[in-house]
């Protein structure tokens, strides 16, 4: 079993380090960028934010768009990228260039990205799992995102809202870098960048673009966390286990 | 003058008295000649084998031939470095650092000593076909004109002399990964670009989508900065990988 997939492996090497390369553009890497402008507008205007929201929760076969455009590419991506790191030995430390650098910063920030994504996803997504609310019907029900997502960092969980900042920006930041810094990989990768002072413009502007991911995230982060929100209520859950409610008195502001 | 004749260099090496054996360190003290390099270094430790603490022992065994920078044998970790031994000053060394320390590359086995068994490279060229197949000895007339771009970029690459040092500085080669190294990916890209090499340049391009090929690279590009050649290995990989991508899109889309 284990030689016929080992053998299946090797037959399709190269279509599957293309694959991998691919994936972490289209579609991760759009939906990252989808995500962190959505996020944005929660800097801007809580309304819009809601809004928006609300327009994506109303997308046709939205199910399956997550399952095919989201969950299994990430799963694709952070299982064979694993199998990739564990092939590396950085030597950045002998070494000291820029490229090297960047070499084992995109497989640092791929192992805190892979963490902070479970993190996350139990966070918001899959929160019903630990005990939480389920976020998505609870939205169904009434209760605007921007409010929901503000009582999950600041009332939701026992983790103070401090560190919620702390993990979420140190998340934030690696999902940003291994993502802008791939763009430049990428065009390397599938030669559409061969040149020299071609690689060094896709990289700078690949950096310029994680500037404003950057900006957009922090300041989502900022609005969700730290701008404090009196009365936040979650509607009650319809089936029974009572989720622990206490008016806006924690960690923030 | 006479202070300058008494100047003596700390020379530490690391040693291995046969493949596979445990290897150790042993630190030498040479007399300072001016325009020193570390060929000349190695061969004062040969005329007088004695270590610093007095021990005699054997001559540091060590690959070179040329002694110009052009065959690529003396391929060694100067100071933490991959370069050769015979263009690498040892006042230069003493600049960055007061001892000058000597080990064999890292990612080829040793055979004794500074020297290092090289075969996993010309076994790549083999796999890569570097080389223009030739299918008669009689004449078969002029071959294509060249454009001077091609023919200049095609001399950036041929001056490869499988030192190594590409190999040595990257992340991707070690005992846990299969790839093949920059070097031979930089040779596809030589024959590719001859107008009677490219018509072999399927087989050559499809070596290299094999595991351990082209897309085991991982864009450290740590290759390019420690040729002491100055070949173009990036291009080439970016080259091989634009090749590549096209050569699968068309075998998947005409078979």
């Amino acid at each position: 079993m284990t030689t016929a997939v080992e053998a299946w492996l090797r037959r399709n090497h190269f279509l599957l380090r293309r694959l991998h390369s691919l994936s972490g553009m289209i579609p991760i890497g759009a939906f990252l960028v989808v995500h962190l402008y959505t996020n944005s507008l929660a800097a801007w205007d809580a309304h819009a934010f809601d809004k928006h929201v609300r327009e994506i929760h109303e997308i046709p076969y939205l199910p399956l768009i997550e399952l095919l455009l989201i969950f299994l590419p990430i799963a694709f991506h952070a299982a064979y990228g694993v199998a990739i790191a564990m092939q590396g030995r950085s030597n950045a430390a002998q070494y000291w260039w820029l490229d090297n650098w960047r070499y084992t910063l995109q497989r640092v920030t791929a192992w805190i990205a892979l963490l902070f994504l479970v993190l996350h996803l139990l966070h918001f997504r899959f929160a019903h799992w630990i005990g939480g609310p389920e976020y998505q019907a609870t939205i169904a029900r009434g209760m605007t995102p921007f409010d929901l997502t503000q009582w999950g960092f600041v009332d939701g969980t026992p983790v103070a809202a401090w560190l919620w900042v702390t993990l979420y920006s140190v998340g934030l930041a690696a999902s940003v870098f291994h993502f802008c810094n791939g763009i430049s990989t990428f065009c390397i990768t599938w030669g559409i960048t061969v040149g020299d002072r071609a690689r060094r413009r896709v990289f700078a502007a690949s950096m310029l673009l994680g500037a404003v991911l950057l900006a957009w995230g922090f300041a989502s982060l900022y609005a969700l966390t730290a701008r404090p929100k009196p009365d936040l209520r979650l509607p009650p859950q319809p089936d029974a286990r009572p989720v622990a409610l206490s008016p806006a008195d924690g960690g923030a502001s | 003058m006479n202070d300058q004749a008494q100047r003596t260099i700390s020379v530490r090496v690391r040693r291995q008295d046969r493949r596979g054996s445990a290897g150790y360190w042993q630190t030498f003290r040479i007399a300072h000649q001016p325009n020193m390099n570390v060929i000349s270094l190695l061969q004062e430790i040969a005329a007088r084998p004695v270590t610093v603490e007095g021990r005699h022992t054997a001559p540091v065994v060590y690959d070179s031939n040329c002694l110009e920078n052009v065959c690529g044998s003396c391929s060694m970790v100067i100071n933490g470095r991959a370069r050769q031994a015979c263009n690498t000053l040892v006042d230069a060394l003493l600049a960055e650092r007061p001892q000058v320390e000597i080990a064999p590359l890292s990612k080829f086995p040793v055979v004794r000593d500074l020297f290092v068994d090289r075969s996993r490279m010309f076994d790549a060229l083999k796999k890569v076909r570097a080389w223009i197949p030739v299918d008669t000895y009689g004449p078969i007339g002029e071959g294509p004109v060249v454009a001077p771009e091609d023919a200049a970029t095609r001399y950036d690459l041929s001056r490869c002399m499988t030192c190594g040092c590409c190999l040595e500085v990257c992340p991707q080669v070690n005992h846990r990964s299969e790839f093949i190294g920059p070097q031979a990916i930089g040779q596809a890209a030589l024959f590719n670009l001859h107008p009677t090499g490219a018509m072999n340049s399927g087989p050559r391009l499809e070596a290299l989508m094999e595991p351990g090929g082209i897309s085991d690279c991982g864009n450290a590009q740590n290759c390019v900065k420690a040729c002491p050649k100055q070949v173009p290995l990036t291009w080439a990989i970016g080259k091989v990988g634009r090749d590549t991508t096209l050569h699968a899109i068309r075998r998947w889309l005409m078979k």
